[in-house]
């Protein structure tokens, strides 16, 4: 991984501009998640999301937001639950090089 | 148990913070299966000016925000039409789509709601 | 009736900020509940334990203080709204490496989420902006 990448204690990219598939592999790495193509699916709806609105959207959202922009059949948070564990909106948004969604601290 | 919450927003959108807290408020409390209704009133209808561009001053989009609503689930936006004629404005200067109540109906809408709160 | 009290105003700067304390006074002393109390907003400032006003003036954070202590009120400050403007605990001094801290019990940091909850479990919500 680059050098000059920064993070903050739990792990969420702190440098957002260093931000790039590898450097989203090595995160997911630490959470145990080998990524995959429909991964980045989500990551890129992630980034794409927080590049329009400036905000990282909370699980129900996020769901929402897979299903009009993915398919009908991923827009479920038991689906996105077995991509990204716990909770998809923090650890995608981790993942993807977002800030923490707010309150999720 | 769902309540029907009143949010109302009452600044312009960048001349202070309240304007993106309260939405931050809104956003929050439509995770927890609330029936969140906004309305903008007296300042509060700039934030729905389209084309605003708030990079100059290094403050988020207060209307990109606000457009990630009907992701949330919040779909019930008013504004009065005294509001936007007291500051010249029309409905088609708006980038968002609300319901334009007249300012006699406002109290109708509060009636309606269990809790009422203001930013 | 139980109420709980939102304060959006900093103190020192606005007449809020005091209205609010001697509400919360006048809502116990004529047998109120409070459910909690909320600081958002500039309200944030108020829970800080270094605000050092002159010896003549009242003290916004000790005021608090003392009236949680000794109506146990539960006092709770927005933490994303707090920690950007610079208002952390220890706790929260040691997550994001701070050498200093200044927000102490009987406040707390807490989500946005614990308005809600007040809003919810309380007849009244007051807002003092």
């Amino acid at each position: 991984m680059q050098s000059d990448l920064t993070f903050d204690k739990e792990g969420f990219l702190t440098s957002l501009e260093l931000w790039d598939e590898n450097v989203a592999s090595s995160i997911a790495e630490k959470e145990g998640i080998q990524l995959t193509k429909e991964h980045f699916d989500v990551i890129y709806l992630l980034r794409d999301f927080y590049q329009k609105h400036e905000v990282a959207p909370a699980n129900r959202p996020l769901v929402k937001l897979v299903k009009t922009q993915i398919s009908e059949d991923k827009g479920n948070s038991i689906y996105l639950m077995t991509l990204f564990p716990e909770s998809p909106a923090k650890i995608g948004a981790k993942i993807a090089g977002l800030p923490k969604p707010p309150n999720c601290l | 148990m769902t309540k029907n919450i009143l949010v109302i927003q009452r600044t312009a959108p960048y001349g202070s913070s309240l304007a993106r807290e309260g939405i931050d408020y809104v956003l929050t409390s439509a995770a927890y299966d609330q029936n969140i209704s906004l309305l903008f009133l007296g300042d509060g209808v700039f934030q729905l000016l389209g084309k605003q561009d708030s990079k100059g001053i290094q403050l988020k989009n207060q209307l990109s925000a606000l457009e990630v609503l009907p992701l949330y689930d919040i779909e019930n936006l008013y504004l009065t039409e005294e509001d936007l004629a007291e500051r010249n404005l029309s409905k088609e200067q708006l980038g968002l789509s609300v319901n334009i109540i007249s300012r006699n109906d406002v109290h109708t809408l509060i009636a309606k709601q269990d809790h009422v709160m203001g930013f | 009736m139980n109420v709980s009290l939102l304060i959006l105003s900093e103190p020192y700067s606005s007449q809020s900020s005091l209205s609010a304390l001697k509400y919360a006074k006048a809502a116990i002393e004529a047998g109120h509940g409070i459910t909690r109390v909320f600081f958002y907003n500039n309200g944030v400032h108020t829970g800080s334990s270094i605000q050092t006003p002159q010896q003549d003036e009242i003290n916004v954070q000790q005021e608090w203080k003392s009236l949680a202590l000794e109506h146990k009120l539960d006092l709770v400050i927005c933490i994303a709204a707090a920690l950007k403007r610079g208002n952390l605990t220890l706790d929260e001094a040691n997550r994001y490496d701070r050498e200093q801290y200044n927000i102490e019990a009987p406040f707390e940091l807490s989500g946005l989420g614990q308005l809600l909850d007040a809003q919810l479990n309380s007849d009244q919500m007051i807002t003092f902006a």
